[in-house]
């Protein structure tokens, strides 16, 4: 009987196992071939994981062919050799493969070999930089050092695996990801998939050694599905707000949250909220575009500012051209993760040079958190020059500029760049160019704040398909547009100028943040445009000031701004006289394009002083700078659902495993299992059943069963104890007859009248000396070693457990001994 | 040497064919007879209730019994009441140590009259033959028995003679005196189903035991229960009670554990001797089947003389006891 039951039980385990590691395809019929397939396929994904990583680097930066062509060589060359050449040798190939890719890198970045002998620590330093949380597409030779980076473990991974060495295989692979991981360029997904690659292919490698079946792959279920989850849960790596281990694009939804929540990216969101909460005032004779950050790199759906921050000893770079030098004192009015100037800075006082930092391209930034009155001196170069001059400004770009600010993501449309040439055709110079592309945009595109976002390259999707945006889709899209016509140009964020206190303090919002584009011309230097309708916007911004006054929210004034009215942007509007002001710097400076009559630049001066207007409806909005950044509902509704589809299904595969593994099974048996038992076709094993429950009951009163005790054994013993520790209680309870648990004669009793004995019995726990306990043994008994048991005593069996289990619950218990108590005379 | 008993003049009955024929009690049939003679007896031993149950189990499980103790607990007195609860053939054989091996078996004697050789059946023809000292006879000796015992048959001069059914042998033997008696071949050792020991009697027992004394011994009031013909069929009734196999199981596994832990552990046939032992003993407690608690009940006199151990500290009972402390009765999963 016990060998059927046996032989039952495996192959139910097979068959569990089988569609419980979700490769059901292998089948009941996992041989160790099929092992190494699945094995050397796990190498291969985890490869494919780290190219996909790569080539997501290079589709912005170029030579995602040749990634792929490097790759397939290096599958290949590791297939042929696999065969010929001793580990020893190959390790020896693959490092010589990675020492080529990096002196490729380092050629190519113009540094040379010669460094590494130089400048082993600041090469030292580069790498902790990268992995602690650089990405790669921020390294100013993204594209060189991405080809560097494959060959080796590519080769080395698939080499070994083919060799069967597959723990040692996924090493190189697994550091390739690791490194990715760090620098913060592998995504979730794909961290996922090449993690639990790897751990496939460790898992099936053993698998594939030891010649174990598929029953056994449970576990290698449970550790992938504790992968899965815990990267999910937990947030330990280094990166960004868009980093690999955040499920939602991180939180952000104010405008300036989407735009300067991390210093080094610059993402999309959808919809936004408008913060009316003031963030700093500037000192400052001219008014201007307050800038806070330059980015140089576009991936499609942000902005990556490459390079790194220095310290800023000496001068920053001037403008080659002209320039007038205005003096801006800015004072922080909360906290800001930002240094706010006028394009382009100079010089930062002495005092503020110990927390500031320069980046590449002339920006300064804090090196930590600026708090409430914090203020610094800044000295800005305003570039002076007329749009005539800029029209002669000519096309002779410096190399530097011509290799960084030329940019577009690999598999940007032609029908992005048709546009753009059908656009600006009448164009004749740079600058001609620019202005066109600024007035077609605040002409055909309308101002919202209320969008969705775009899937896929956001300057394309906003030029060829949107109706509507905001600052920073315009912005992408001209600056894309800019480089489509092989003008350079980059994205900036910062604030508008503001709302003007007096003659030259100027309080900024959070609503103020912005978007625009700098141009370069040569001999001139970086010139500002601001593609968004500035009517539109500031109407919308207005509208969200006022709602918070009224509101009576907090630190939408400071003292000045308080008693100062508003300007309405009508005024504004109609108030072209202000618009040609000379001091004011900021881009489309009217100043600097008066010979256009048709360019909307002039008219509407975007950089008005009075950009302070509310409009949203949300005043639980705030902005993500100050630390309680809102939930991006938009996009968390639709990506959700999904993933958490995925994620509970995931769990639950692992648990399925893991209760497979740990005997859940029993667990089940502890505790509903006490209460209930499914009736089956056979008496025996109902009886059996029945016997088991029962003796559970047991165990949770008295002792488990010894090994060596047999059940009647089991179940005397217990009665036995019961009557030494039970009588006195009993006989105090029950008042007049004090029972001897030991006499036979009332057992006997007891035996032809279960229905009175149930009753009578005060102590709720199964009672051993139950004449219904004394049923089940005896039918046990019957079905194990006898003859077997009818169905109605295996019926009546499992009816007995079943009094005997409920009579424990705490208030069916009490109810049929309060009912017994009343019986009583 | 041999005991002058008076039924020795009896005819001895061998009967094959009807061996063949017998009929097997019922159970419940067989349960009172083990009573009657357990209620017979105990009107000669006080107490050792347990050690009459034994016997009794022994006689209907067609094993051999072997009672271990100092002289003068009634060793003696317990096989001859045993023997006489049950009207059948009785021999006693007083072993001594120049007891050879015809006095047990018999010879044959040359008849003056027919002038032919005859063999006069020795007292191991008996339906219960009482072997009273037997470790005080050489191994030469012994050896007659071995046969006996296995094979219920007899050879001498190189004929074999079957012995009358039922065949018991009830042997007591001395535990002290170590120098004058013999220690028991392992493999006459192990031809006996259990080996019992009485102990003294505890106190109240020993009043008792002591007010019968007086007056006439109870033993010779002592009458018959049952009959020899009774007997064979109630033992045929208990060869047939079931035995599952998870108990049989079981059994392995408990010999199997006194192998692995023992110099000799327990034989094959001391495996069938706890089953048959067991299976008389559900018979006794009323059950058409044995269950683990028949077995645990039978297997310390049944399995502890048949386990040897190198270690002075512990004996074949020790084995047995942790044998049935540790062996699971039931197997679980796998």
């Amino acid at each position: 009987m016990s060998t059927d039951t046996e032989s039952r039980r495996t192959e139910r385990t097979i068959s569990l196992g089988g569609t419980r590691t979700g490769r059901s395809e292998t089948g009941q019929t996992v041989g160790p071939g099929a092992f190494r397939m699945l094995a050397l396929g796990c190498v291969l994904v985890l490869l494919a994981s780290i190219v996909s990583v790569l080539r997501d680097v290079t589709q912005v930066v170029g030579g995602t062919d040749s990634l792929f062509v490097l790759a397939g060589t290096m599958l290949l060359a590791a297939t042929l050799l696999a065969r010929l050449i001793r580990p020893r040798t190959a390790t020896i190939a693959a490092v010589t493969a990675a020492s080529l890719g990096f002196a490729y890198y380092l050629e190519a970045s113009g540094v040379g070999v010669g460094v590494v002998l130089s400048a082993t620590e600041s090469l030292l330093a580069d790498v902790v930089t990268l992995v602690t949380g650089l990405s790669l597409l921020r390294t100013v030779e993204a594209s060189a050092l991405t080809l560097g980076l494959v060959p080796a473990p590519v080769f080395l991974s698939w080499y070994l695996a083919l060799r069967g060495r597959y723990a040692l295989s996924v090493l190189p692979g697994g550091f390739a990801l690791c490194f990715l991981v760090l620098t913060g360029d592998a995504e979730l997904t794909i961290t996922l998939i090449g993690t639990l690659a790897a751990l496939g292919t460790v898992g099936f490698g053993e698998l594939d050694r030891r010649g174990g079946s598929i029953a056994q792959a449970d576990l290698l279920a449970v550790l992938f599905a504790l992968i899965i989850v815990l990267s999910l849960s937990v947030t330990f790596v280094p990166g960004n707000a868009t980093g690999p281990v955040t499920l939602d694009r991180g939180g952000p939804s104010s405008l300036e949250g989407a735009i300067d929540s991390a210093g080094q990216r610059s993402g999309f969101t959808g919809q936004v909220d408008l913060s009316p909460e003031v963030r700093f005032t500037v000192e400052s004779e001219q008014a201007s575009y307050w800038r806070t950050g330059v980015y140089d790199r576009f991936t499609g759906d942000e902005w990556v500012r490459s390079g790194q921050l220095q310290s800023p000893n000496g001068p920053i770079n001037s403008p080659p051209g002209k320039y007038d030098v205005a003096r801006q004192v800015v004072t922080a009015e909360t906290e800001l993760g930002v240094m706010p100037v006028a394009p382009q800075p100079l010089s930062v006082s002495k005092g503020a040079a110990q927390y500031a930092e320069v980046t590449r391209h002339g920006q300064i930034h804090p090196s930590t958190t600026l708090i409430e009155d914090d203020s610094y001196v800044v000295e800005s170069a305003i570039i002076d020059s007329d749009p005539a001059s800029l029209k002669q400004a000519g096309t002779n770009y410096p190399d530097e500029i011509e290799e960084y600010y030329l940019q577009l993501p690999e598999g940007t449309s032609s029908e992005f760049d048709d546009r753009t040439a059908t656009v600006t055709e009448d164009a004749d110079n740079p600058y001609e160019t620019a202005a066109t592309i600024e007035s077609y945009l605040r002409s055909s595109k309308g101002y919202s704040l209320d969008i969705e976002q775009p899937n896929g390259n956001v300057a394309e999707e906003f030029l060829l398909e949107m109706d509507e945006g905001y600052c920073i889709y315009f912005a992408t899209t001209m600056a894309q547009m800019l480089r489509a016509e092989d003008i350079p140009a980059r994205y900036v964020t910062g604030y508008t100028s503001g709302q003007q206190v007096d003659d030259n303090t100027h309080v900024v919002r959070g609503l103020d943040a912005h978007a625009w584009v700098e141009v370069y011309f040569p001999d001139h230097g970086w010139v500002s445009f601001d593609p968004t309708p500035s009517g539109e916007r500031d109407e919308v911004h207005l509208d969200r000031l006022q709602e918070a006054r009224e509101n009576g929210r907090e630190n939408v004034d400071t003292d000045e701004s308080e008693d100062v009215p508003i300007r309405n942007d009508s005024d504004d509007g109609s108030d072209d006289g202000r618009s040609p002001d000379p001091t004011e710097p900021g881009p489309p400076d009217n100043e600097t394009d008066p010979t256009n009559p048709d360019d909307p630049p002039n008219s509407t001066d975007p950089n008005g002083t009075n950009t302070t207007d509310p409009t949203r409806p949300d005043p639980g909005t705030t902005a993500a700078q100050d630390g309680d950044g809102d939930d991006a509902d938009n996009p968390l509704a639709i990506t959700i659902p999904r993933e958490f589809l995925a994620f509970t299904a995931v769990t639950i595969v692992g648990l399925a495993a893991a209760v497979h593994r740990t005997g859940g099974r029993e667990l089940y048996d502890r505790t509903i299992g006490l209460y209930w038992q499914r009736r089956r076709d056979d008496p025996a094993r109902d009886t059996e059943r029945a016997y088991r429950r029962l003796e559970r009951l047991f165990e949770r009163e008295f002792r488990p069963r010894r090994p060596g005790e047999s059940p009647r054994a089991y179940v005397s013993a217990l009665g036995a104890q019961a009557a030494t520790t039970l009588p006195t209680d009993r006989s105090a309870e029950s008042g007049s007859q004090p029972r001897s648990q030991g006499d036979p004669q009332s057992r006997s009793d007891f035996r032809s009248d279960p229905q009175a004995r149930s009753h009578s019995q005060s102590p709720p726990t199964p009672d051993p000396t139950d004449p219904r306990v004394e049923h089940v043994l005896a039918c046990y008994e019957q079905a194990i070693y006898g003859t077997g048991v009818t169905p109605d005593d295996a019926a009546t069996a499992i009816e007995f457990v079943d009094e005997l289990a409920r009579e424990r619950l705490p208030f069916v218990g009490p109810n049929s001994d309060a009912a017994s108590n009343a019986d009583r005379p | 040497m041999t005991d002058a008993d008076p039924t020795s003049e009896t005819v001895l009955e061998t009967p094959p064919a009807d061996e063949t024929a017998v009929e097997p009690l019922a159970l419940s049939t067989v349960e009172t007879i083990g009573t009657d003679i357990a209620e017979n007896v105990s009107r000669v031993i006080v107490g050792h209730e347990d050690v009459i149950d034994h016997v009794i189990t022994a006689l209907l499980g067609r094993g051999h019994v072997l009672l271990d103790d100092v002289p003068g607990v009634g060793k003696t007195m317990l096989a001859r009441s045993i023997a006489t609860s049950v009207d059948c053939t009785f021999r006693r054989i007083q072993f001594t140590p120049d007891l050879l091996p015809t006095d047990v078996t018999g010879v044959n004697v040359f008849n003056q009259q027919t002038r032919e050789f005859e063999f006069q059946p020795g007292p191991i023809f008996g339906n219960i033959v009482l072997g009273d000292e037997i470790n005080r006879a050489p191994p030469k000796t012994q050896s007659a028995l071995l046969e006996a015992m296995e094979e219920e048959q007899v050879t001498a001069d190189g004929e074999t003679r079957g012995l009358p059914s039922p065949f018991t042998v009830i042997a007591t033997q001395n535990a002290i005196e170590p120098n004058r008696t013999y220690d028991l071949p392992f493999a006459e050792l192990d031809r006996f189903m259990k080996k019992l020991h009485l102990g003294y009697p505890s106190p109240e027992d020993e009043a008792e035991l002591l007010g019968r004394t007086v007056g006439t011994h109870p033993i010779d009031e002592l009458e018959s229960v049952t009959d020899r013909k009774t007997l064979v069929r109630a033992r045929e009734a208990v060869s047939q009670v079931q035995v599952a196999k998870p108990v049989r199981k079981y059994v392995t596994r408990l010999v199997g554990y006194t192998r692995e832990n023992a110099h000799i552990g327990v034989s094959p046939r001391g495996a069938i001797s706890l089953l048959r032992a067991s299976q008389a003993r559900a018979v006794v407690d009323s059950r058409e089947f044995v269950t683990p608690d028949d077995v645990q009940v039978e297997a310390p006199v049944v399995l502890s003389h048949r386990v040897k151990t190198n270690d002075r500290a512990r004996d074949g009972s020790d084995i047995v006891a942790d044998a049935l402390e540790r062996v699971p009765v039931e197997e679980r999963d796998g």
